[in-house]
Formats: C-alpha cells, sequence, structure tokens
C-alpha cells in the first residue's frame, strides 16, 4: 500500500512536469472537442452530447494505450524499471498506480467537458454525474489494463508502435467514437459489437443521453472490470523490469485473452443488438434535440386560430416558442434556419382510425409479405405524409405492443402509435369474419390477439382490466348487426356496457364501431366517447347527435372507406394513383392490388362488396349534421381496408370532407387538435404551442384556400427532429 | 563481528537454456568485508551478483545473504540490501529530493536523506531534476539511494566505470568510508587498482568459474610471476657479472653500471643475500625497490585476457 501511494504521488509529480501528459490529457481533448462542437453543429442542438461522449472516449483510448502503454514500454527500455528491480517491491504497486494515475488525470477533463457543453452549448446536465464518473473510471481502468498488457507482451518500443495502432485504430474508428454507428453498413455494425470501445460510446452516451445508470450499463461495465483485471493480472506474471529480457513472440496472445470478454460480449449482442439498438435510440434524441426556427410562416395553430406571417422556434424536441409577426434572428438563437415563407406550417395530422394488420390491399407476391414489417412500414409512410399520430382501432395486441416498444424508443422513426388492442364483440360479430378462412392453428392464435369475445360483463370487465395493465390507449368496441345477406351477431348491451363502464373507471376513452343509425342510438346512450363510423348505410337521428353534442361524444365518420369499398367494387383504381400513396406504397402492393381490383378472381368479392348498400352520401350527411349540431369531429380513415392505403390517409379524408361541405379549417382542427383531445394527448400534440410536442407539417401553399394544399408536403418534423423523409423507407 | 557469513555460496550454478553463465561456484563472504568480484565481460560476475542480490533465479546450489534466501526471501533481502547497479536511470523530471523520498518509502527502514545529500555532496542539486545532473552527480545519487534503507550490506556493481578520475577517486573514498563502518560491500569493478586498494579480499572469475580467490597479497603471492629487486648503487660496478644469488632467476646491470636488476621468486631470500654481497663488496647501498606483480598481472596470467577488453 504504501509502495502503491508512492508510486501514485510520483507518478502524479512527474505527469505534472510532463508536457505530453498534459498535452494529450488536457489541451488535445479540448481541441477536439471544439472541432468536434463545431462540427457537429452543437450550438443548434443536443449534439454536445455526442461530442463530450466521442472526445471522452477518444481520451481513454489515448490514456489507455499511450499514456499507460507506450510509457510503461519506455520505462523499461530506459532502465528505469531496472533500478526499482532492486528495491523490495512487486511490479502490482506500479501496474495500480499507473491504472490510478491515468483515472486521476483524465476526469477533470470529462468534468470541464461537461461543464463547457452545458454552458456553451446548452448541454442539459446529466442526471447521473456519479454513475457517469464511475463508468468513466472503469472505462479508463480497463483501457490502461490493456495498454499495460501490451506493454507487457511486446519486447522494443517499435513492437509496441506496430501493437498498439493495430488495436487503436480499429477502436478509434470502428466504435463511434469519431463516426456514427448509424452510417456504417450492417455488417460492420455487428462487427463494432466486438470492440471494446463501442461499450464506452454507448455506455457514456445513454448515461448522458437517456439519464441511464451505471447498473443499466452493467454487461458493459462488467466486462470492462473484466478485462481490468484479467488484463493486471497479466500483465504483473508477464512483468519484466529489463528490456534485456524478452518474451517469445506468441506471448502477445495475451493481449486476444484480455479481450475474450469482449469477444464474448460482442457474440451475444451481435445477436441480440441491444448495444446497437442503443446507439440508435441515442443518435435520435441526439437528432431531435436540435434548434430550429421556422420563419415566415402561415401558422395553423389548431385551436382555431391562424397567425399569417411567424415563426416556431423548436428546441430540445419542444415547440420552444410561437412568434407571431416579427421573430429574433435565427442566429442569436442558436438555430438552423427553415425558410417557410408561402407555406403553412399546422400540426402533424392524426388518423384516429386505422388497422395496421392489414395492407389496404393485395400483394403481388405472398411469399414475401412479412406482416410486421408491413406495418412498420405502415407507420413510416404516415410520418413520410405528414400524419405523426395514428390510433390502430383493433389489430393483434402483440404486434401493437412490439411495434410501440420499437418506434416509441426512437428505435425506428414512423408515426406516434396509439392503439386500441383486441375489438371486443359478440361470438360470430363483426370482426370474427377476418380469421374465418385461416387455418385452425392460425386462426386460434390470430383471434386471440385481435378478438376479445366476453360472454358476460364480468368477463368483460376482466379483459378490459387486463388491456388497462398493457397500457392500451383506448378500448375498440363493435355495434354492428349488418345487413341482409352480411349479418353479424350483435354485442349484447349489457355486456358492451360493463366494457364501457370498465374502460371509464380505467381512464380509458371507448372508440365504439357501429353500422347502423340504432347502433349509434344504442352506443351514444352507453356513453362512449367516439361513434367510429356513425351510419353509412341510413341517417342518424337529430336527437341522437343532440345527444352526442351534450354527451361530448367525438364523431369520426371515416368517408375514405366507403370510398374505398365502393372504388374497389367498380374495379376503380384511380386512388393507387394518387402522388403521396404511389411514394409510400410498395411496388408489390401496388401492382397486386391494381390486378385485385380487376381480375377475375376477385370478381366475386368485388361483386359482393358493390351489393352492400353504403354510401358516401350518407356518411356525409350525417357529419354535416353532426358538424352543425356542433358535435365534436375527429378524422380515421379505416385505413387498411381495400384500397384505403396507409400513408396520406388525412390529406384524403379531408378532402372528401371538403367535398361534402365542411370548412377547411374545421375539417383541419378535426385531424389535429380534436384528434390529440380524444387521444388524452393534448398536453404534447394537437396544437403549435409553447411546450408542445415539435410535430409539425409543412405544405406548400396555403390548405385552408386549397385543402390539396395538404398533399404537397415539404418539410415533417416529428419530435423536434427534421425528417430525412426519403430516407425513412431504408431504416435499418 | 559475526561468525556467521554475510553471503555463503556453495555450488552455485546458473544456466540460461544450453548456456551455463555460473558453472559451480563457492565461496563465502565475512561480515564487514569488501569482496571484490573480477573477470573479464561475460565471466558470470553480473549473474552471480544478481542471484544474491535476489533479481535473478539460480539453477543449482545453495545461496545465503544475510541468513535468507534471495530465492525465496526475496523480498526481506531486498529490504536489507543496498544496490547499485550498472546502467540504471530515473525518470528524467524526478529531482534528487524526490527519488531519495520515493526510494526511501519502498524500505521499511530509511536513513536520514538530508544527511546523505550531505554525504554525497548533493546538497546544491537537491532540487535538479534528474536529466539535469553529470554523470558523477548520477553516480552519488545513485550511491546514495543504495544508501537510503542504511543497509548492512551494499552491491557495487561497476560503481566508477565510465566516471572521470576526479569523480573515481571521491567514489573511492566513500567506499573506503562505508567500509569503516563496517557494512559488508560486495563489489565488481575493471579497476584492478580499486581492487587491490578497497577489497578485502577478491574472487577471479573466468568462464562462470572461481579460478582464484583471497587478499589481493595472496593472489600476488601465488602468482609464478617474478618480483623485481632493484637496488641503484653509489659507485658503478667494475666488473662484468654479478653472482647468482639464491632464487634469482636472472640477472640485469643498467648500461650506467649503477643498477642491478634481479627477478626472483622468493625475494626475501634472494634480497638479504644480495645485501651481503653489496656490503661486503664494499659497495654503498643508495636506494633499494621491490616490486611485486600487479593483480593485473595475475589477472592476465591466469585468465589470459586483459580485464578491459
Amino acid at each position: 500500500m504504501n509502495a502503491f501511494l508512492a508510486f501514485l504521488k510520483m507518478d502524479l509529480k512527474l505527469a505534472m512536469r510532463n508536457r505530453a501528459v498534459l498535452f494529450f490529457n488536457y489541451l488535445f481533448p479540448m481541441m477536439f472537442f471544439f472541432v468536434f462542437a463545431y462540427a457537429f453543429g452543437a450550438k443548434q442542438g443536443g449534439t454536445a452530447v455526442l461530442v463530450v461522449t466521442m472526445v471522452t472516449t477518444i481520451g481513454i483510448l489515448g490514456s489507455g494505450f499511450f499514456g499507460a502503454g507506450m510509457r510503461a514500454v519506455q520505462e523499461r527500455e530506459e532502465n528505469i524499471l531496472r533500478r526499482y528491480k532492486v528495491t523490495p517491491i512487486t511490479p502490482v504497486p506500479l501496474l495500480l498506480a499507473s491504472v490510478c494515475l491515468g483515472i486521476i488525470l483524465y476526469l477533470p477533463t470529462v468534468a470541464l467537458m461537461i461543464f463547457l457543453a452545458h454552458n456553451l452549448y446548452g448541454m442539459p446536465m446529466p442526471q447521473n454525474l456519479f454513475s457517469l464518473f464511475l463508468f468513466v473510471c472503469c472505462g479508463a481502468a480497463a483501457f490502461r489494463a490493456l495498454g499495460l498488457i501490451i506493454a507487457a507482451v511486446v519486447n522494443s518500443s517499435q513492437e509496441a508502435n506496430i501493437l498498439i495502432q493495430i488495436v487503436y485504430m480499429p477502436m478509434l474508428f470502428l466504435s463511434g467514437a469519431t463516426f456514427p454507428l448509424s452510417i456504417m453498413p450492417n455488417w460492420l455494425q455487428v462487427v463494432t459489437q466486438f470492440i471494446p470501445a463501442s461499450y464506452l460510446v454507448t455506455g457514456v452516451s445513454g448515461i448522458l443521453v437517456h439519464g441511464e445508470s451505471i447498473l443499466q450499463n452493467s454487461k458493459s461495465v462488467f466486462a470492462l472490470l473484466v478485462t481490468m483485471a484479467v488484463g493486471l493480472f497479466i500483465a504483473t506474471k508477464l512483468f519484466r523490469w529489463e528490456k534485456e529480457e524478452k518474451l517469445r513472440p506468441s506471448a502477445k496472445l495475451w493481449v486476444l485473452v484480455v479481450l475474450l470478454p469482449f469477444f464474448l460480449l460482442g457474440g451475444y449482442q451481435a445477436w441480440s443488438r441491444q448495444e446497437l439498438t442503443k446507439a440508435k435510440i441515442v443518435e435520435r434524441e441526439v437528432a431531435r434535440n436540435e434548434t430550429f426556427l421556422i420563419q415566415n410562416a402561415r401558422i395553423f395553430v389548431g385551436n382555431g386560430k391562424v397567425i399569417e406571417s411567424g415563426a416556431v422556434l423548436i428546441k430540445r424536441g419542444k415547440i420552444e416558442n410561437v412568434y407571431e409577426g416579427s421573430f429574433p434572428d435565427a442566429t442569436a438563437l442558436n438555430a438552423k434556419v427553415v425558410e417557410a415563407a408561402g407555406k403553412t406550417v399546422l400540426p402533424g395530422l392524426i388518423d384516429m382510425h386505422v388497422h395496421l394488420g392489414a395492407t389496404g390491399g393485395f400483394p403481388e407476391d405472398w411469399t414475401k409479405f412479412n406482416p410486421n414489417t408491413s406495418a412498420e412500414h405502415e407507420l413510416e409512410a404516415y410520418l413520410y405524409c405528414g400524419v405523426t399520430a395514428v390510433r390502430s382501432a383493433g389489430d393483434q395486441l402483440d404486434s401493437m405492443l412490439k411495434l410501440r416498444e420499437k418506434f416509441g424508443t426512437g428505435e425506428k422513426l414512423g408515426a406516434q402509435l396509439f392503439f386500441c388492442g383486441p375489438l371486443f364483440t359478440a361470438e360470430g360479430g363483426h370482426g370474427t369474419e377476418y380469421a374465418k378462412y385461416m387455418p385452425e392453428a392460425m386462426r386460434t392464435s390470430f383471434n386471440a390477439q385481435f378478438l376479445r369475445l366476453p360472454k358476460s360483463p364480468e368477463e368483460a370487465r376482466k379483459q378490459v382490466d387486463d388491456l388497462a395493465a398493457q397500457h392500451v390507449d383506448a378500448i375498440k368496441g363493435v355495434l354492428e348487426a349488418g345487413v341482409p345477406g352480411y349479418t353479424f351477431n350483435r354485442m349484447d348491451l349489457n355486456i358492451l356496457r360493463a366494457v364501457v363502464d370498465e374502460a371509464h373507471a380505467k381512464h380509458l376513452p371507448v372508440a365504439l364501431h357501429t353500422g347502423s343509425s340504432q347502433d349509434v342510438i344504442d352506443g351514444v346512450a352507453l356513453g362512449v366517447d367516439s361513434i367510429e363510423h356513425g351510419s353509412l348505410i341510413d341517417d342518424i337521428p337529430d336527437a341522437t347527435i343532440a345527444e352526442m353534442k351534450a354527451k361530448n361524444i367525438a364523431f369520426d365518420p371515416t368517408l375514405s372507406v366507403v370510398e374505398g369499398f365502393t372504388s374497389f367494387a367498380k374495379g376503380d383504381t384511380s386512388l393507387l394513383k394518387r402522388s403521396l400513396v404511389q411514394q409510400v406504397t410498395t411496388k408489390d402492393l401496388l401492382n397486386g392490388t391494381e390486378k385485385a381490383a380487376t381480375s377475375d378472381q376477385f370478381k366475386s368479392l368485388r361483386e359482393g362488396i358493390g351489393h352492400y348498400p353504403m354510401s358516401l352520401q350518407t356518411g356525409g350527411n350525417n357529419l354535416l349534421k353532426a358538424w352543425h349540431a356542433g358535435v365534436t369531429l375527429v378524422t380515421g380513415s379505416d385505413a387498411g381496408n381495400f384500397l384505403v392505403m396507409h400513408g396520406p390517409t388525412v390529406q384524403r379524408e379531408l378532402d372528401l370532407w371538403v367535398a361534402a361541405g365542411i370548412p377547411v379549417d374545421v375539417a383541419l382542427q378535426a385531424a389535429t387538435n380534436n384528434a390529440a383531445k380524444l387521444l388524452h394527448a393534448d398536453d404534447r400534440i394537437g396544437t403549435i404551442e409553447k411546450g408542445k410536442d415539435a410535430s409539425l407539417l409543412i405544405v406548400d401553399g396555403n390548405p385552408l384556400q386549397d385543402v390539396h394544399a395538404l398533399s404537397a408536403i415539404s418539410t415533417v418534423f416529428f419530435k423536434g427532429e427534421r425528417i430525412a423523409r426519403s430516407q425513412l423507407f431504408e431504416q435499418k | 563481528m559475526n561468525s556467521e557469513p554475510a553471503i555463503y555460496v556453495r555450488g552455485l550454478r546458473k544456466s540460461y537454456g544450453a548456456l551455463e553463465a555460473v558453472k559451480g561456484i563457492d565461496f563465502e563472504v565475512a561480515s564487514g568485508e569488501v569482496f571484490g568480484l573480477l573477470g573479464p565481460n561475460g565471466a558470470g560476475k553480473t549473474t552471480t551478483v544478481e542471484i544474491l542480490e535476489g533479481l535473478r533465479p539460480r539453477t543449482a546450489g545453495e545461496v545465503r545473504v544475510l541468513n535468507f534466501d534471495p530465492d525465496r526471501q526475496k523480498k526481506q533481502l531486498k529490504d536489507r540490501i543496498g544496490a547499485c547497479l550498472q546502467d540504471t536511470n530515473l525518470p528524467d523530471k524526478m529531482t534528487v529530493t524526490e527519488a531519495l523520498d520515493f526510494f526511501g518509502s519502498l524500505y521499511s527502514r530509511r536513513a536520514d536523506a538530508g544527511a546523505l545529500l550531505k554525504r554525497l555532496q548533493l546538497e546544491d542539486k537537491k532540487d535538479a531534476g534528474y536529466a539535469t545532473l553529470s554523470g558523477g552527480q548520477k553516480q552519488r545519487l545513485a550511491l546514495a539511494l543504495a544508501l537510503i534503507n542504511d543497509p548492512q550490506m551494499l552491491f557495487l556493481d561497476e560503481p566508477t566505470t565510465g566516471l572521470d578520475p576526479q569523480v573515481r577517486l571521491e567514489i573511492r573514498d566513500l567506499i573506503e568510508e562505508l567500509r569503516a563502518e563496517k557494512r559488508t560491500i560486495v563489489m565488481t569493478t575493471h579497476y584492478i587498482e580499486e581492487a587491490e586498494r578497497l577489497c578485502d579480499r577478491v574472487a577471479i572469475i573466468d568462464a562462470g568459474v572461481i579460478i582464484a580467490i583471497g587478499t589481493p597479497r595472496e593472489l600476488q603471492e601465488k602468482s609464478a610471476n617474478q618480483s623485481a629487486i632493484e637496488v641503484t648503487l653509489s659507485q658503478p660496478l667494475k666488473d662484468a657479472a654479478v653472482p647468482q644469488w639464491p632464487e634469482s632467476i636472472r640477472s640485469v646491470v643498467s648500461e650506467d653500471r649503477h643498477r642491478i636488476i634481479v627477478y626472483s621468486k622468493r625475494p626475501a631470500r634472494t634480497l638479504v643475500e644480495m645485501v651481503k654481497w653489496i656490503d661486503s663488496s664494499g659497495f654503498e647501498l643508495d636506494d633499494i625497490h621491490l616490486s611485486r606483480p600487479t593483480l593485473e598481472d595475475v589477472f592476465i596470467e591466469l585468465t589470459g585476457k586483459k580485464l578491459r577488453e
């Protein structure tokens, strides 16, 4: 212990007198810090955390390989170690002191960088400073030990130089310390998982960006500590005091033994991709931290107000400020300019009624069709079109949970997903027909995720509770008897009442599918929160509409699905030819659907649909009546049904509303603020107001004059990130 | 003085693979003795010393140093000895005081650093960095560091090699002082006169074997070389020849016939007869000089090599 302290004290004193040590520990990282900060635009956004992460990693690598490794070799070559050899010490205090020296020398740099990043670049102070420093200590210790093992196995400083370069270079360039992992091809990303420095990068950035604790990085910490322990042990065993003592060349393989924990961890990570996922999420969060000023824009606020000329300041993913008329200079705000003269900024659009499990058509090649990737593609398509949030109104619960995890964390980029999960319906009711032609085994598992068929109010309550525990966003009920020729068992109203009451007890809104005015009457009487479809076959009575207004029950008329069905029945595929639909739909699906709409194979299906008495006229009338009565309107498309293709759904729905006689501003408010309220998410989305998520759509022209302008998309912002729309479908 | 030998070596062998550097040597060093190891380069001196210091394991044999086994009680042994190795360095920026302080903290016992600085005339340099010291100052610092634990036993490997004559003399004076303090000293050297002057006993090692051991005098006497007796007479010799004195091998008369040089195996006996002859012949003796063979001569005779090659 005395010897250790003596070495540490002396090492520190000597380090403070050594210009090279001071340069590499302090000046050099600071240079990198400022250069990186400039290159990554730290002033305009959250990249400061990346800069701190990268420079911290670069510094730890340098400290380990050059500070510990090279120095140890030089001391041996200069016969300094030889002098220590005659004293009554073992190599242990000397090596331990070297490890501790690295930590002590480098921690101030990390602290200084955090201080500078916070004060110069507005980086939020890390919540877990202690974890951060502890993690940096583990990293520094492990890399000092790596440097020492290299020193232990080489016979000369020339050999040390070569070996250090071989290990150092890949760590520098393939760890995320100098390039973000996301720009690397997939196979190279897998390679990075075998490189210890990658874990430094993800660990430090996770703690900085996510506010993770050291415990959430336990695998990395464990691997670092094992490397340190094994490295020190072997460095002690192979320690040589004199340059004349040579080791055989094969001794260099010990370096591989020390890296073994990372080979194992790398194998595990290459399989689980946990760390790579985390790296992606961190990069996403950084991308969401940029500062933008959308200037000279017309702003559709969403609360009924329109600012004819103004600006929106976006900072750290939120709307920081909305300026009416004049606005400050972007450079003074450290913001990137988004010029929007002649354009209109709107809150991201919301589709309240989609089915992600259905494509809207027929893939040409079913063997290539994968329902999981298809659903992911659909969320990407929505975001591409400026529909920044969707509510799945009936899908398989398990796939929704997976999607929410993947998109909610930011691992993948797509519209924000809200979902009801399975449908509550009756045995033989609407919803049960979809799995009818599936093989038995598949049908059972599909229906378990897709349907809830409660036999009693108690069972219904229990099922609602279970869904609430899974944090669904709403409960979807089905009340529908069908029409002659297409009859369904209608849900028992007592059971439905139990569903509604229990959902409300759990603070969940209930979305009720209705097929006829009777269904609407019963649903409104039960006090559901939204009527989905209303009636497309008959008129909803005025009294019921008045009751909807009185009970604040929203109306989601889903005119799109009527149009889709009737077009398909007629073999009219003009809906597929809309520009945005062509942009976001896969060729396979476009071609297959085009064929299906005219082929003999689906003739009987088309004729059957053609006989269904639904009418756009009826739906439009009910919508107009509801609007006149002051009922809250929301937009839903029922995308996934025939020819209602996922993507620009809200745009088409609004076209139909406007055609039915609804003013554009009313329609747009239904697609933004009203929808957000129904989602219980109006504290975050739906309007352009200070503190809301910066999920915005910028379109050319003025949709308030011409609703078609909604399809002339200029830019989409999602949670503060300016979306590279063309790259959405190439996400790895 | 302790009756136990400070160093006891029996049948010591050291092999590096196929190469046998030390081939079974025996010697003892008494406590308080200054013991010199002489030999040409590669003879096995440094290997032997490093085995004694606990720096190298031995291949075979029995070794006790201060009653410790240098292989198995390395730490205790190193704590009690001082060593001054060849070719060692300290970090450039370490000052003299820091070096003493640092090395002192590695031992269980430490001498007064201030006194050591004074004794080694390093007081002026106490805050100077190692790199700024002259060769002599570095060697004095090395000696100071060897003394920092106030050791009973010192190993000095070529303590004066590469130093200028003035410094060499200073270091020799210091070693004499240490000898006077009854510290046991084992030294290797290339300077024969150093060994003659400083060592109580020397061992000559060649090719891993001790070929001679004893006091410098004993070694000289064992030598087959003759001593030379040189007498200077006040008057020149008249006769051409001088007698054949007992034990003498040959005689030479100088050109001015004032000096006679007689080579002898037993100079004491020859000298007595010579003096008798001079006396009886009526010559007056001006000067008499007896020159013995140097250790260098002995060394060359025994090893066939010069010490420094």
